[in-house]
């Protein structure tokens, strides 16, 4: 009996950390960052990364690698990450048109947390 | 009356659709132009632009050129170009500003939640800066109605700091004086150049830079129009400003 219940305890401490380990090897596949911050060319616009894929349900391939690759900031290199860009369906404008997203012509802040915004987050 | 320091959490601004359309054609048949500042539900201020607004009743706008600027307060983001793009052009040191960018929390909006609004030196017609300073050292341009610093009469007691609605003067240490925004006039327009260094650097175009009494300007056609609202801060003060606000 008192083999049993250590054994049995054995079990769960053994899953529970087989469970956290798979866990967090999932989120690192997913990518770690939840939120990306964009700096370029202005200060500063956040992405929820976790909200878009998880939450409204959006999968991977739509985004990638059509849109966007799977590299933090890479988009920031491009030189046209811009409303122009958006306006012709690329990058956040394939879907921020008033359709499937809200439109980016109007509640500017929903996406742009400014300077202000950025200090918050501590990064540079 | 030492004015409260500009607070954006508190300062309520109007929504463009507040004040009806016909409501703001009948004020502006009197004569009025629609400058309204929501205050607990009530519209403040509608300015008289020919008589209350402007210091000299018979002309509508007494300088020439009458600098002004309009701010579409809803379009700003916080990039803090403008601030750079000041610092720049007016050696601004780190511990001042001749302009910043409030930020306020709209906790119950459903969909935005934050928002900007860049404030600078409102150049006011009445200015109460110019009224408290004991030497002369601020004083109100009589061509152009920038209010202007001579430096070198400053002594440096930060009276007009005080006076300011607008928290638009800092003490420059470098400089043992007083410092604030001259729309640019020392670096720029002086020298020919048309507009402003943050209304230039504005990636968004919030700052519209112009001549209040060129009815030709964009400044003047928005002031005047009746589909939108346009505001300013602080009208209760009674120092007539330039700086108007709206969104669009
Ligand atoms: C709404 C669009 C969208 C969806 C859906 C989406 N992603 Fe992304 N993903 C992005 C963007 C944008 C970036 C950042 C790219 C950049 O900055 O250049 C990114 C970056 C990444 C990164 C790199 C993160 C890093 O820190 O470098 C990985 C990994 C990734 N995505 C994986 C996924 C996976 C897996 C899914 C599906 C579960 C997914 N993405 C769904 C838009 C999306
Ligand atoms: C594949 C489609 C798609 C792409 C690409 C996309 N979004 Fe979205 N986004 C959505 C949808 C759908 C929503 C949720 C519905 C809504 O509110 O419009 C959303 C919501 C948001 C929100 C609201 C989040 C909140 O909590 O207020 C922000 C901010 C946002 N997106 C920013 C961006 C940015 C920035 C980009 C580009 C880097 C981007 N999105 C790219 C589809 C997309
Ligand atoms: C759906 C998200 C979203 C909305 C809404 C949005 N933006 Fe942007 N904006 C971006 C992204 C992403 C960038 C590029 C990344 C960066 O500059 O940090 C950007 C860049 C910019 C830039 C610099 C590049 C350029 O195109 O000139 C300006 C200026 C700008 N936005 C202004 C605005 C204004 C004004 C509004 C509201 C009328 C607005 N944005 C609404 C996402 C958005």
């Amino acid at each position: 009996m008192k083999i049993f219940k250590i054994s049995l305890i054995f079990i769960l401490i053994l899953s529970g950390l087989y469970f956290f380990m798979t866990n967090s090897l999932l989120a690192e596949q997913a990518g770690s960052e939840d939120i990306i911050i964009y700096t370029k060319p202005v200060k500063a616009v956040s992405f929820n990364h976790k909200a878009h894929s998880e939450d409204y349900g959006i999968s991977c391939n739509i985004c990638h690698d059509k849109l966007f690759q799977m590299e933090a900031s890479n988009v920031e290199k491009k030189g046209d990450f811009n409303h122009k860009s958006f306006s012709k369906g690329k990058y956040c404008g394939a879907c921020h048109d008033g359709k499937k997203g809200f439109a980016m012509d109007k509640q500017c802040t929903r996406c742009h947390i400014g300077a202000k915004g950025l200090n918050k987050t501590g990064k540079k | 009356m030492i004015p409260k320091k500009l607070d954006f959490e508190n300062l309520k601004i109007e929504s463009p659709d507040s004040l009806p359309k016909m409501e703001r054609r009948k004020f502006l048949k009197m004569g009025f132009a629609v400058t309204g500042l929501l205050a607990g539900g009530k519209i403040l201020s509608l300015l008289s632009i020919a008589d209350e607004s402007f210091a000299s009743s018979k002309e509508q706008y007494p300088y020439k050129p009458h600098y002004s600027m309009l701010i579409y307060q809803n379009r700003c983001i916080d990039c803090e170009l403008c601030m750079e793009a000041c610092v720049k052009t007016n050696n601004v040191p780190s511990y001042g500003y001749r302009t910043t960018i409030l930020k306020r929390k709209v906790p119950k909006a459903v969909e935005q939640q934050v928002e900007f609004i860049p404030i600078l030196c409102n150049q006011c017609n009445r200015p109460p800066c110019v009224t408290g300073c004991p030497t002369k050292a601020t004083y109100k341009d009589k061509q152009n109605g920038i209010v202007m610093m001579n430096y070198k009469k400053c002594i440096g007691c930060k009276t007009c700091m005080t006076a300011c609605p607008y928290n638009a003067r800092y003490y420059n240490e470098e400089i043992h004086s007083v410092d604030k925004c001259d729309f640019c006039f020392a670096s720029r327009l002086s020298k020919g150049i048309a507009t402003t260094a943050c209304a230039e650097a504005c990636p968004a175009k919030v700052r519209i830079f112009g001549d209040l009494a060129d009815s030709g300007s964009e400044v003047y056609r928005m002031v005047h129009q009746v589909e939108k609202t346009v505001w300013v801060i602080r009208p209760e003060s009674g120092a007539a400003p330039n700086i108007f606000y709206t969104r669009g």
